[in-house]
Parts: structure tokens; sequence; C-alpha cells
């Protein structure tokens, strides 16, 4: 174990002296645990239900489809690719030493601990929302990270159990994944019913995921039931569900290490999808990373020199949505838009399609950060195409803004038909949402330009998110003072897209020769 | 040093190796030969302890999975792979920990400098070159002094010099006693230094041979592999 412990401790020094090594990350690294530093103070000192006070059976209803949602997606990928805690250096190395399986997985555990720091770094981004919505209890905050750390640390075990269980056939492959698409549907299905019968969602996610039962339910309903104490503090189904967990991941913990184990060929290709992701992480293609690719997709490619790579840029998006230009994203943002202007309280006094288009946008920010021109970046293609580097720059990006305007559409009809807004509001929230989005692409095509590729991706993302949120102050403000002084929310909407359309179109000459040459945006 | 009984394995329905058995032998270079597909991977992993398997596998006459064979058991895989915070040295001292070495510095200096990589010794290891990687992870594996290692297309990414380096080092750990085992595709790389022949197809073991049978046929080894792995395809078809 102690050549572990070494290689644990080891790996942390050099982490941090690599660091230390370039004042650049240094000065970036601060600032994020500043601004982190900052966000946990905050969410402590901050009075909660500030904004309203919603109840606590919406609390305990929101956290049970965070959970449910979060322990679906990664189970179901750990049916088909397994979980892993370890790197190919882990298997190369590690395996192969003469050190017990059972001490590795004691390892691979502490390594996943490590790794929760980053989904309590999300979670913590989360808290201020939800204290200014409901009235947590003075320990709710540490409660919120207990539960995500329970989640972190359950999420590997139960894949791993799941995956040796499943690994053995297709059969039991399929059946499993069936079993979880079923209770999955079943889920969705009774709660649109729900919804459709009260038409109220609050009440509908209220009596479907706060029913006296789900909080008691093994996994998911546990976890929720940590999270809930937040709010409704250690009642009967946080100590059940804390007791659950504990026994748990320590039961199955020391039960693996009393195990004569043979786990290795079980990792492996989870091992190796891991490795994938990280290296699609690294060139910024987390978002396209393991999407699947629809065979037999006709497209006709017209056009030639920068054109072409607009049309290949359009065959692979082809290959990856749902249909059209529609995907997950348009999902993710046409949803959580509609959702948010539904959810934030009447005292905000903002009309429905402001919230609307306010929260899609700030969706839209954070899942577009990483567009698919940088994909371009790996590769030596586009460098060697005899076309100009603007003209390269504005095709590599015209996908982007017809899906964007794509997802513009979807969602403000919808909105339009929702909250029966006027033909010249829908328009206008489309034109700013493209807007927007030019906004975010042509900022992260310069802040490429000019810091080239950083350190990390995560702090080159940090960066980017920051640098879109503060150049988008000013038109906020005209957004504001347009809609004080002429009381008119259409105006406020075009202050705030035509303060993006210039910023998009100054970004974009300014960025304009970052296909000149490799150099251009190393 | 090495023996394999019947080995096999099975992914779902595909039978990636069907009761494979052989032996290298303390002081032989065994070379384990054949096409894409032909179930070399599949042996090397279950030899590296890394799947699970029918039929038996000891290394020093232990069970291959046990601590005792690993202590003793070299690996080079294909693809190198490190941690990405540690430096070159930084993995020698963990190998050495890991396996329990003592007064491990000269040695993995020693090797540093056969391989020309005693400048990069502080360097990380996502910093190397893929050759380097490979040097790098061959380091690894010798610093133990094993009674058995296991290569995995060792020559892919080494530049010439290198090569030799490693032919070389080949030849000493046979001439030190220790068992062998090179699994590639570029049967030149190893004409020079093969003692034994292991031709795989199909996820069988179709032909072992060694050098005095083979120079006795008076075929050399690239022949005999095209001839048993084409008949193989034409019995099989």
């Amino acid at each position: 174990m102690s050549s572990l412990l070494f290689l644990l401790r080891r790996t942390l020094k050099s982490l941090i002296k690599s660091i230390f090594k370039k004042p650049a990350v240094l000065i970036g690294y601060i600032v994020v645990i500043l601004f982190v530093g900052a966000m946990i103070v905050t969410s402590f000192v901050m009075p909660s239900g500030f904004v309203r006070q919603s109840s606590p059976e919406l609390f305990r209803g929101i956290m049970m489809i965070v959970f449910i949602f979060l322990y679906y997606t990664t189970l179901k990928l750990g049916i088909e690719k397994g979980s892993s805690y370890f790197r190919a250096a882990d298997v190369n190395m590690v395996f192969t030493a003469p050190i017990s399986p059972n001490k590795v997985l004691l390892y691979g555990f502490i390594k996943q601990i490590a790794g929760t720091f980053v989904l309590l770094f999300i979670a913590i981004f989360q808290i201020p929302n939800l204290k200014n919505n409901f009235v947590m209890q003075p320990y709710g905050v540490p409660m919120l990270m207990l539960a995500v750390v329970a989640y972190a640390m359950t999420y590997p075990l139960v894949g791993m159990v799941i995956y040796s269980y499943t690994s053995k056939s297709k059969k039991r492959k399929m059946v499993v994944k069936r079993a979880f698409d079923g209770c999955a549907i079943a889920i969705a299905l009774i709660f649109l019913l729900m919804l459709s019968t009260t038409g109220d969602l609050q009440k509908a996610i209220i009596s479907v995921f706060d029913s006296p039962v789900a909080q008691y339910f093994p996994i998911f309903g546990w976890t929720s039931a940590i999270a809930s104490s937040a709010v409704s503090g250690f009642t009967l189904p946080f100590i059940i569900g804390a007791s659950g967990m504990v026994i748990l991941i320590v039961g199955s913990s020391i039960a693996l290490y009393k195990m004569n184990l043979d786990y290795y060929e079980d990792v492996l290709e989870a091992t190796d999808f891991l490795e994938q992701a990280y290296k699609a992480k690294k060139e910024g293609r987390n978002l396209t990373f393991n999407q699947k690719v629809k065979q037999n997709v006709k497209h006709k490619m017209t056009g030639d020199g920068a054109r072409a790579i607009f049309q290949k840029m359009l065959l692979e998006l082809k290959k990856t949505s749902i249909f059209l230009f529609f995907d997950k994203l348009s999902v993710t943002v046409i949803l959580s838009g509609i959702a948010f202007s539904y959810l934030m309280p009447d005292e905000v006094g903002m009309s429905p399609f402001l919230l609307v288009l306010s929260f899609s946008v700030y969706m839209l920010m954070l899942m577009q950060v990483q567009g698919g021109w940088s994909n371009e970046l790996s590769k030596h293609y586009i460098f060697l195409v005899p076309a100009s580097s603007p003209q390269k720059l504005l095709y590599a990006t015209m996908t982007e803004h017809i899906k964007n305007l794509f997802d513009g559409i979807l969602l403000f009809v919808i909105s339009g038909v929702l909250f029966k807004g006027s033909v010249d509001i829908i328009l206008a929230c489309i034109m700013t949402y493209v807007a927007f989005g030019a906004v975010f692409t042509y900022t992260d095509v310069l802040t490429r330009k000019l810091f080239g590729s950083v350190h990390s991706k995560g702090l080159q993302i940090f960066i980017k998110v920051i640098a879109c949120i503060l150049v988008e102050v000013p038109g906020i403000i005209f957004a504001v003072l347009a809609g004080i002084l002429t009381h008119s929310d259409l105006l406020a909407i075009l202050a705030l897209g035509g303060w993006s359309l210039i910023l998009a179109i100054t970004f974009f000459m300014l960025s304009a020769n970052i296909f000149k040459n490799l150099e251009s945006a190393a | 040093m090495l023996k394999v009984k019947n080995l096999s394995k099975k992914y779902e329905k595909v039978q990636a190796v069907k009761g494979a058995s052989f032996e290298v032998k303390a002081g032989e270079i065994g070379v384990l030969l054949g096409p894409n597909g032909a179930g070399k991977s599949t042996t090397i992993k279950s030899i590296a302890g890394l799947l699970r398997f029918e039929g038996q596998i000891t290394i020093d006459n232990h069970d291959n999975k046990s601590i005792e064979a690993k202590r003793v058991f070299g690996y080079i895989p294909e693809s190198p792979a490190f941690y990405d915070s540690l430096t070159v040295w930084e993995h020698l001292e963990f190998i050495a920990r890991a396996y329990g070495l003592n007064d491990w510095e000269n040695r993995a200096t020693a090797l540093l400098e056969r391989f020309e990589l005693d400048d990069k010794k502080d360097k990380l290891g996502k910093e190397l070159s893929k050759g380097m990687q490979q040097k790098v992870s061959i380091c690894c594996a010798l610093l133990i002094d094993p009674k058995m290692v296991m290569f995995d297309e060792p020559m892919i990414g080494l530049d010439p010099k290198a090569i030799k380096e490693l032919k070389s080092i080949f030849v000493e750990l046979k001439n030190a006693g220790c068992a062998v085992l090179i699994s590639t595709h570029i049967i030149d790389s190893i004409d020079e230094v093969w003692d034994k022949v292991l031709i795989m197809s199909k996820g069988e073991i179709i032909l072992i041979r060694t050098r005095d049978e083979l120079a006795a046929s008076g075929e050399s080894l690239e022949q005999l592999f095209f001839e048993v792995t084409d008949s193989k395809g034409e019995e099989t078809a």
C-alpha cells in the first residue's frame, strides 16, 4: 500500500509544483480558488429564502429528481462501459505490480474521493439559487455537500457490481438496460400524467417525487434524503438514508476488500473509455464525445474552398443530431428555458419572454463553451484549405449560428404559443438568442487566439465564461435602461441583441486570423 | 518459467483463444506471431493477469495472478501510459516501491543512460514523445530485474539506436536466465534473437518451432509464417 500512497502523494505534489512553474496558470487557479471560496462563504452566510420561501416538499422533490437523473445516467453508462476509477497508467503499472487487487481497489476509492471535488464545485454553484428559494437549516450547505460526496462514492461501486453482472452476457445487459429504461419511462409517464391532471409543475413534482415511500428507496432515495435534510432537518428518512449509505459504502468496501477479487477485466473497457473521454476533454471534444453517429446519412457536398468546411460540419451535425439540428443541446436549452420561466415567482416582475431568453442564453453559454470549430484546430486540414483565414473562420462557425437559429426558432415559437407573445417579440428574442450564441462562439475563438491552449481545459472554460459575462454587462445595462425608460420589452430585448451583435462582429474581426497557421492558434 | 496450459478465453460469443498451450523456458526468447485477430493480445493480457480465463498460466511455478508471480514478471504493454503529473524518475521510484526493490537507483540510472533518457529524468511522462515513452516503459519493466518479461510490440516508435539497444537487451536477458516473450507483427525485428516461435491463428497456437528446427528445414521465419497462416486460412475457409 505504501507504493500506492507514494503515487497519490507524489501526483498531488507534482501537480502543485507544475502550477507554480507557470505564473499565468497560478494566477488563474488563485482566481478560481478565490471565486470558489467566495461562493462557499456566500453560500454559508447568505440569508435563505430571500427571493421566496418555497415548500420543503418541493425541495425534496427537486433533490429526488436530481439524484434519480444522476444515478440513472451514470449507472446506465456503467452497464455499457463499466465504471472505473483507474487510468491506463494504473492498468499498465499497478495492475501488473505485486499488489493485491483489494489494495488496488482501495487506492481507486481514494482517487475517487479526490474526484468528488469537481462535483462539489458544480454543486456549490447551485447553492445560492437553492438558498434564495428555500429556507435552509443552518447545517443545510454541508448536508448538500455530504449528499454529493455520498453519490460520488456510491455510483462507481454500484456501477462495478452491475457491470460485473451484466458483462457476462448480452442478454443480461439487455435485460438490465431495459429495466433501467422501463423505470425511467414509467417515472416520466407518471410525472406527465400528474402534470396534465394538476396543470401545475410544482404540484406535479411534489406529488410524484416527494411521495412518502420514495425517500426510503435504497441508494437514490437515501441520497436525496441526505440532501433534503438541508431543508427538512434530521428526520427519519435522513437517519435511514444516511445509515443506509454508510452501511452500503463501508459494507461493500469491506466486502470487496476481503473478497478474492478478480475485477481487472471488468474495469479494462471502462478505463479505456475513460481514457478516451479524457483525451476528448483535452481536445475540447467533451460535448461531442461518445455521441452516437448515424450511418447512411446522405448529404451532397456543394461549394468549394472554405465552404467545404461548412459542408463537412453540416454533414457531421446531421450524423449526430436527433433530427436536422435538433440534439441534446436543443432539448436542454428549450426545456430548461421554459421550465425556468414557470418556476420563477411572479414577484420578479419580468416578462416570461425575458425569463426564457435570459435562462436559455445562460444555458447556451454553459453548454456551448467548446464549439465544434475548435475540433478543427487539432487537425491539419483546415490550415491547408486554399482560402483566407476569415473565410475559414466564418464557415467553420456557420453551423453553430444555423443551429442557434434553429433552436431559437423552436424555443421562442413554443414560448410564443405558451405565453401568447406577439410576433415582433418572438423575432427579437430569436435574433438576440442567435447574437448571444455568436458572442459565445467568437469569445471562445478570441480567448484561444489570445491565450493559446491553456494549461487546463477547465481553467480555459472558466476564463471564457467569466469573459462572456463581463462583455455582456453593458448590453444588460442598456436593456435595463431601455426597459425602464420606454416600458417596452421589445426595446429591452433589441438593446441586448444589438449589443451582442456588435460584440460578435468585433470579436470575429479580432480573431479572424486564427486559421492563418498552426502557431496563430497554439 | 512461463507455462500456459489449455488457455481459453471467450468474449460473449467470440472464442478469442482456444486451448492454447506453450512454454517459454528460463533463458529462452519466445516470439508470439500471428495475423490481426489471431488472439495474441488476449493471450498477452491473460498472461499479464488482466483477464479472466480458463486454463492455467504459471510464472516461475506460481499462478500468474499471485503476488509471487507478479514480483518476477515484467510487462511492456503495446501502448505505454504514464501518470500525467509524475516525472520519469518518479515513475521508476514508484515501480521500485511497488516491487519492494532495494538499492534500485544505480540500476535505474544505468537503464536511463542506456536508452539516452538520463537528461529526461525530470520530465513529466506526458511531455515525452511516443518513442521516449516506450523507452521509459521498457526501463520500468527491466528495473525489477524480472525472471520473465513480456514485450508487446516493443519496437513501435523506437529510433534505430534504441531498437539496436533493445535487441542486445533481449540477448542479455536471455543470457541472464530470464524467459522473454515478444509479441510482434514485425518479423524482421526479432529475426536475429528468437529461440522459439509460437504462431497463432484464429485463437489457436497452430505451430511451435525452435530456431534449430527451422534452420534444419532451410526456411526463413517469414516464409514459415506465411506458409502456416495462409494454409490455416485456406483450411477454415
